[in-house]
């Protein structure tokens, strides 16, 4: 494929069908069958929606339509087919309540609805509560129907500076953002680096569909290079979809790296004859090369225990606002630095007072309707406030020390990250997860134990040992950096749907 | 069924079959984390031959309420 050729995801679906035709570019389950969709029958697909969803305009302004529901096929035509005719689709994330969808719905203007079945029931109260929503599409009733009625035609052309989509970003802290990403932000990060995909590669994508990382990298990326995309049905059906779909690609979160890692383990113990990159190609399915994660911090040890175990395993840092890509890894690179990746191609990246700032044609447009925010994260001169702490080295690889909204200022005026102190804590088995704040002018810990390990430990053993711990940390930092108060909390933190912890959250834990 | 589940839990945790009672929640007390938790439910999906709501999950916090909710599919 041309890529200097693409300028808008309506360009991407005609290239992707006429250059990779009935190769299969989509499988999904539908109950235990599993159904493919050629990369012809999706551009075809794709017009009889953009037929539907331009029907649906009442003036010459671009019509706003929200997307909810499980990743599926009928989610990608509906998504393609809105943006194709130069409307723009609002992915909604499939865990908000219905109270939360109502007030994105009012925010984003949205006139049409479409929805899986699991969203059905809300529908009355959207009617009542979002007047503006005139157009309802159910998935499993109305799609089918839409696409028999809506004979395919060949694309209207639509400018590459057209919105594409309103993406609300989930945050560890405030009110959500409607992030506003034009047809030319998300081709320049599809097209900014080149990789080793090829037609013969298959990526199960198992990140949720409203994530701009899922939408970018498993995607989009497989329009453009004509790979296999597998559907993940659910969160539950990892492993087996693992081995139905045998996929040679995959992005992950951290989380899931985790989990995957201690099934590995397991499974090991359970059959120690056998070597442990043997079990590990067995777990994902036998043909899995190439692991990129993204979307929170990945331990270097757990990075390396993959690459020990045969699979490239890379990390990249973006965010939603830069469509999302900034850096990249080399998945060949093994030496898990602890960086983030490598700048990606035409990206201009330069830290003021430690924040990373960025400049690409990749950066949103603004946030929806928020024009103080928009003037808070973008300087007149184009650069993107990350919002992240870090520095970029001789090799223009990123390396995060924290989020600059996070930071402590103390009393004497040094800024500490937390992120920086939670950091140092990566790798001790028996915590699970940590959070450093400030508590009356004086630098606190809360940390929830791993009871796989911690189990039978009394209260006492526990706070000895998580003393012990502190301890050995503050003697590698500044007296200033100490921390000087210690809670151990019973539960786990409240997480984002991007399962990253919520920073501003109530106190829980007893101070031991 | 709680032979069975302790066998799996041990897949995604570093305790013994007898440490895991009824009354133990999954996140709190066995350590495990919110996909851990799912791919758990997968398993016991394929191995009791049973289809779990997805909607339904989020309320079982103990070894046992997921026993109890599990044997209402299956009846």
């Amino acid at each position: 494929m041309n890529k200097h050729k693409i300028k808008t995801l309506q360009d991407l679906v005609t290239a992707a069908a006429k250059e990779y035709g009935d190769n299969i570019f989509l499988k999904e389950k539908h109950g235990k069958d599993v159904i493919e969709k050629s990369f012809n029958t999706f551009c075809e697909d794709v017009q009889r929606m953009t037929a539907f969803v331009s029907s649906k305009r009442s003036t010459d302004k671009p019509i706003h339509a929200a997307l909810i529901g499980a990743s599926s096929y009928a989610w990608l035509v509906s998504y393609f087919g809105t943006v194709c005719g130069g409307n723009a689709a609002v992915p909604l994330d499939a865990q908000l309540g219905c109270s939360d969808i109502c007030e994105l719905l009012n925010r984003s203007d949205s006139e049409i609805f479409f929805c899986d079945s699991r969203y059905e029931s809300m529908i009355p109260e959207i009617q009542q509560s979002c007047p503006n929503v005139r157009t309802f599409v159910c998935f499993s009733t109305d799609f089918e129907t839409i696409l028999n009625e809506n004979a395919p035609a060949a694309f209207e052309p639509v400018a590459p500076q057209a919105l594409a989509a309103i993406s609300y970003t989930s945050g560890t802290t405030g009110k959500s953002k409607g992030v506003m990403l034009l047809n030319s932000n998300l081709i320049d990060n599809a097209m900014c680096q080149d990789n080793e995909s090829t037609p013969d590669d298959v990526i199960l994508s198992v990140l949720p569909i409203h994530h701009i990382y899922c939408f970018t990298c498993d995607i989009l990326c497989c329009l453009r290079y004509g790979a296999e995309l597998c559907l993940n049905d659910s969160m539950l059906h990892i492993p087996q979809n693992l081995k139905l779909f045998r996929p040679t690609i995959m992005l992950i979160v951290p989380m899931i790296a985790e989990t995957m890692y201690k099934q590995i383990l397991a499974a090991a113990n359970a059959k120690p004859d056998i070597p442990i990159s043997a079990i590990a190609n067995t777990v994902f399915g036998g043909r899995l090369r190439t692991i990129y994660s993204g979307g929170a911090y990945l331990r270097p040890e757990l990075q390396k225990a993959y690459i020990d175990m045969g699979f490239q395993m890379a990390q990249g840092y973006g965010m939603t606002e830069c469509s999302p890509r900034i850096s990249t890894a080399d998945p060949f690179d093994t030496a898990c630095n602890g960086d983030v990746g490598v700048i990606v191609n035409g990206c201009q990246v330069k830290t003021v007072d430690g924040e990373i700032m960025v400049k690409s044609p990749s950066v949103m447009a603004g946030y929806y309707k928020d024009a103080e925010a928009t003037t808070e994260a973008i300087t007149p001169d184009g650069w993107l406030h990350t919002g992240d702490l870090g520095y970029v080295d001789d090799k223009n690889r990123i390396f995060i020390t924290g989020r600059k909204k996070n930071l402590i200022i103390l009393s004497n005026g040094e800024n500490v990250s937390p992120e920086e102190l939670e950091n140092k804590f990566a790798g001790t088995d028996y915590i699970a997860e940590i959070l450093v704040y400030t508590e009356d002018s004086v630098i606190c810990a809360e940390i929830f134990p791993d009871n796989n390990i911690c189990i039978n430990w009394t209260d006492e053993e526990l706070a000895a040992k998580f003393h012990e711990t502190v301890d050995a940390v503050n003697k590698t930092v500044t007296s200033a950096k100490t921390i000087r108060r210690l809670r151990i909390r019973e539960v786990e933190f409240d997480k984002t749907t991007s399962k990253k912890i919520r920073r501003s959250q109530a106190v829980q834990g007893h101070q031991v | 069924m709680l032979e069975k589940m302790k066998e799996l839990i041990c897949n995604y945790v570093e305790a013994s079959p007898e440490d895991i009672t009824e009354n133990a929640r999954f996140i709190e007390d066995l350590g495990m984390n919110s996909y851990d938790f799912m791919c758990l439910l997968g398993d016991i999906e394929t191995e009791f031959d049973i289809s779990v709501d997805e909607n339904e999950i989020v309320k079982l916090q103990t070894v046992g309420e997921a026993i109890s909710y599990f044997k209402t599919l299956q009846a």
